[in-house]
């Protein structure tokens, strides 16, 4: 997914660390969320999230429909700006490639989200059909049900999930690590014709 | 645009247990948590797309000079123009905002930064402005409930400028206009033409393309 370029969404930024909004960014948003309140009553219903989602992302119906319905945590076929917030979190993690370190800070509200029925544990097909919004492959799912499936009840409860935040968390810092380095080395190569053709203008 | 029971994939009907946000917990209505980050340790950059200075929203922010007071119209204008029913938020909301622009046409908040008292109005007209936001935070709730949440900064938050820069104000309206247009056409193809929703969006979408003009109009003379 890539948010649409040129959009109002495109031009917030999360912390990096922390993977939430400034306050400033809050308050931008907040004023973008009462300009799509047309009805004045603090929500979004269905139709005016599916065509702002439709306008800024490249999700399809289907997909924008699951989402609706995930946030519509109270059932009542509207959109609060708590939930607005939240979305808009997501979307940016998945547009700066930073799903890992969010899934890892908001273990719990992610966890929650996913637990669509309320039992306190996640199932495979739950995440399979949530793999659009936080990017996780089949076969990284796969892996995450035969490795952290510690009960082997083939669900996840919190703290089983909460590991698998903290390794894949750990396999992020690792290779960024590994990219840093790797650009620290390729700046040496570059320098040597510079200084090669210092050299030869000298002489 | 019915309410109706959670439509979840493992059949579960009604309302689910409420996740827990990206809040302030104590809060009987969750707001959103609030990272007071500072000169934005934040990526700066969009993902594989190179990001040129224009497009950084900082950018837009300290083009905040380009916000003239004349050019501020009111949202509760908006509101009169397009609903003549009044908002959920009451007559109070406008009050509030009809003052903060007539404040604003004076110099607006640098003003008061630099320490400068001009004149025994603006002293009582932080007071009233005060007053007025926090029966709008009793008496609202909804939309007021992030201003509680900035309350809780303290004075911090009146630092914090209330009125956003215009180049990131066109943008906003620019898109929701985009975005309003289309649930237009939804909304007459799903419930019809004179269904009072679809009349107040019309209505709505009739303000907010008035102010723009007005404002297009303004800086182009």
């Amino acid at each position: 997914m890539k948010l649409k370029q040129g959009s109002f969404l495109w031009y917030l930024y999360l912390d990096k660390l922390y993977c939430l909004l400034s306050v400033r960014n809050v308050k931008a948003l907040l004023e973008y969320f009462h300009l799509l309140d047309v009805h004045h009553n603090n929500t979004l219903n269905d139709v005016l999230f599916y065509h702002f989602l439709r306008h800024v992302t490249s999700w399809k119906r289907t997909q924008i429909m699951i989402v609706f319905n995930m946030l519509d945590w109270n059932a009542m076929g509207e959109i609060g700006f708590d939930q607005f917030y939240m979305l808009v979190c997501i979307l940016l993690a998945q547009q700066n490639h930073l799903e890992e370190q969010f899934i890892f800070r908001h273990s719990r509200p992610v966890f929650e989200l996913l637990d669509l029925d309320g039992e306190l544990r996640i199932g495979a097909d739950h995440f399979h059909m949530y793999n659009f919004l936080f990017n996780i492959k089949k076969q990284e799912l796969r892996e995450l049900y035969h490795d952290f499936d510690i009960t082997g009840d083939r669900r996840l409860n919190y703290k089983e999930f909460k590991l698998f935040t903290i390794f894949t968390m750990d396999k992020y810092q690792e290779k960024q690590k590994a990219e840093k380095e790797q650009g620290k080395t390729a700046p040496l190569k570059k320098k040597r014709p510079h200084r090669f053709i210092l050299s030869s203008k000298l002489f | 645009m019915t309410r109706r029971p959670s439509q979840s994939p493992g059949g579960a009907q009604g309302p689910r247990p409420q996740p827990a946000r990206l809040l302030l917990p104590e809060s009987p209505r969750p707001v959103a948590a609030l990272v007071v980050c500072g000169p934005q340790a934040s990526l700066g950059s969009h993902g594989s797309d190179d990001s040129s200075p224009d497009n950084d929203i900082r950018n837009l922010w300290t083009r905040a000079t380009l916000s003239q007071p004349e050019l501020n119209v009111p949202r509760s204008k908006i509101c009169d123009d397009s609903d003549a029913e009044g908002s959920s938020l009451g007559s109070k909301t406008r009050q509030w905002y009809s003052r903060k622009a007539g404040r604003e046409s004076d110099g607006g908040w640098e003003e008061w930064e630099d320490g400068e008292d001009k004149d025994g109005f603006r002293r009582e007209g932080l007071h009233e402005h005060l007053s007025l936001e926090m029966e709008l935070l009793e008496g609202a709730g909804g939309a007021f409930q992030l201003r509680a949440g900035l309350g809780f900064l303290g004075h911090l938050s009146l630092l914090l400028p209330l009125q956003l820069p215009l180049p990131l104000m066109e943008v906003m309206e620019n898109e929701a206009l985009e975005i309003l247009t289309k649930a237009l056409w939804s909304y007459r193809s799903g419930i019809g033409r004179d269904h009072f929703l679809t009349k107040q969006l019309q209505r709505y979408i009739e303000g907010l393309k008035r102010r723009r003009s007005k404002r297009l109009h303004l800086v182009t003379y």
